[in-house]
């Protein structure tokens, strides 16, 4: 594989990795300021 | 020596995308999973959905007195705390002018004499002079301190009262607690359920935003003794704090437990006859020197066989108790 495809590659593969991972913390956020202490608790196991 | 560089190049690429899906189901298990809700949305501003106690829609939650004297005049804007929404809805329903709420289907309109915001809001806005009397547990010595700043006296009347209730995964095999050990949890002393007599699993202990009603009430129990973060919180099992009524809703859904405290459990009988150790006055919060008639007459009204009636079908612990 030439470098620059394997950067490429690579490039995309954070891209998509860091918006997945951002994409997920603001889902999770958004959920948490909705739940209650004891709907989180009853999750919690 | 191509096929050395093609092979190491995947290698990267494997190990950045086991790095990323690792880093992802992490989030998943110790975050997102525990923040799904599984009941109706709004449940962070309370166990019980506001649309559902709504004065004068006929709803069953909303218990009133049907022959009530109504307010004339001068109608006071009444707020609350969230987990106390149930007490004056009753209070609203029974003699407020029907004409005086206004709900637009979601939330209060800011010209209705009933507003529902928290514990928090609801103090600032009795200081503010956005609500003429707050049904709340009592205040925390920063809003104490805010009302002092702005010149505002509060009076503070028991209307009811309720137990603060420590509550913990409904696996979790600890059923007691006593005052020692919550100070111990919550200062950091004590970390682990073995200390408890459960299993080996760190302690996550939950906290509430500074100023709402339970965070003070956990404040009150404290005593000087500071609160610490609890930075090994993602990884425990969790203890976290409410009033009873708040959770009593929730219980039946499953999933969580009440402690008992020293052996006692919160019941009305209980937490009536003091032995339930942390139960706490529901007050009627109003501005000293308030000029409003209508304010004296509705909380007279609150204080009335009537009034303590409608906290005790609210599911509270009526003063006559």
């Amino acid at each position: 594989m030439k470098d620059k495809t394997f950067i490429a590659i690579l490039a995309i593969i954070m891209v998509i990795g860091t918006g997945v991972t951002a994409g997920l913390m603001i889902h999770g956020y958004n959920l948490w300021k909705e739940i209650s202490i004891v709907e989180m608790i009853a999750n919690w196991g | 020596m191509d096929k050395k560089k093609l092979a190491k190049q995947l290698g990267v690429i494997a190990l950045v995308i086991v790095l990323f899906a690792g880093l992802d189901i992490g989030i998943y298990r110790l975050f997102i999973k525990r923040v799904i809700s599984h009941h109706s949305p709004g449940m962070q501003k309370m166990s019980v959905e506001v649309g559902n106690y709504v004065p004068f829609t006929g709803s069953e939650n909303v218990f009133s007195v049907k022959d009530a004297d109504k307010l004339e005049g001068d109608i006071p804007t009444i707020d609350g705390a969230a987990a106390l929404l149930p007490i004056y809805a009753g209070f609203v329903e029974s003699i407020y002018p029907e004409s005086s709420v206004i709900y637009n289907g979601e939330d209060y309109d800011p010209a209705s004499a009933m507003h529902y915001t928290n514990t928090r809001g609801a103090y600032k806005d009795i200081v503010d002079g956005n609500a003429d009397i707050i049904i709340c547990a009592a205040p925390s010595d920063e809003q104490l301190q805010y009302a002092k700043d702005n010149g505002v006296e509060l009076e503070l009347v028991p209307v009811g009262s309720d137990a603060f209730v420590f509550i913990v995964n409904a696996g979790n095999p600890v059923d007691n607690i006593t005052i020692d050990q919550i100070r111990g949890i919550y200062s950091g002393k004590i970390t682990n359920w073995k200390e408890l007599g459960g299993k080996n699993i760190p302690i996550a202990a939950m906290r509430r935003n500074k100023n709402s009603g339970s965070q003070t009430a956990l404040e009150k129990i404290m005593g000087d003794i500071p609160i610490k973060p609890d930075y090994t919180a993602l990884f425990g099992s969790p203890i976290g704090f409410s009033f009873r009524y708040y959770v009593t809703g929730m219980l039946g859904e499953g999933g969580v437990k009440i402690l008992t405290i020293n052996g006692i459990e919160p019941t009305p009988e209980t937490i009536a006859d003091g032995s339930y150790p942390v139960a706490g006055n529901i007050y009627a919060v109003y501005r000293k020197g308030e000029t409003n008639e209508n304010v004296k007459k509705a909380i007279d009204f609150m204080l009335s066989p009537e009034g303590q009636k409608i906290v005790e079908q609210s599911g509270y612990i009526p003063l006559s108790q």
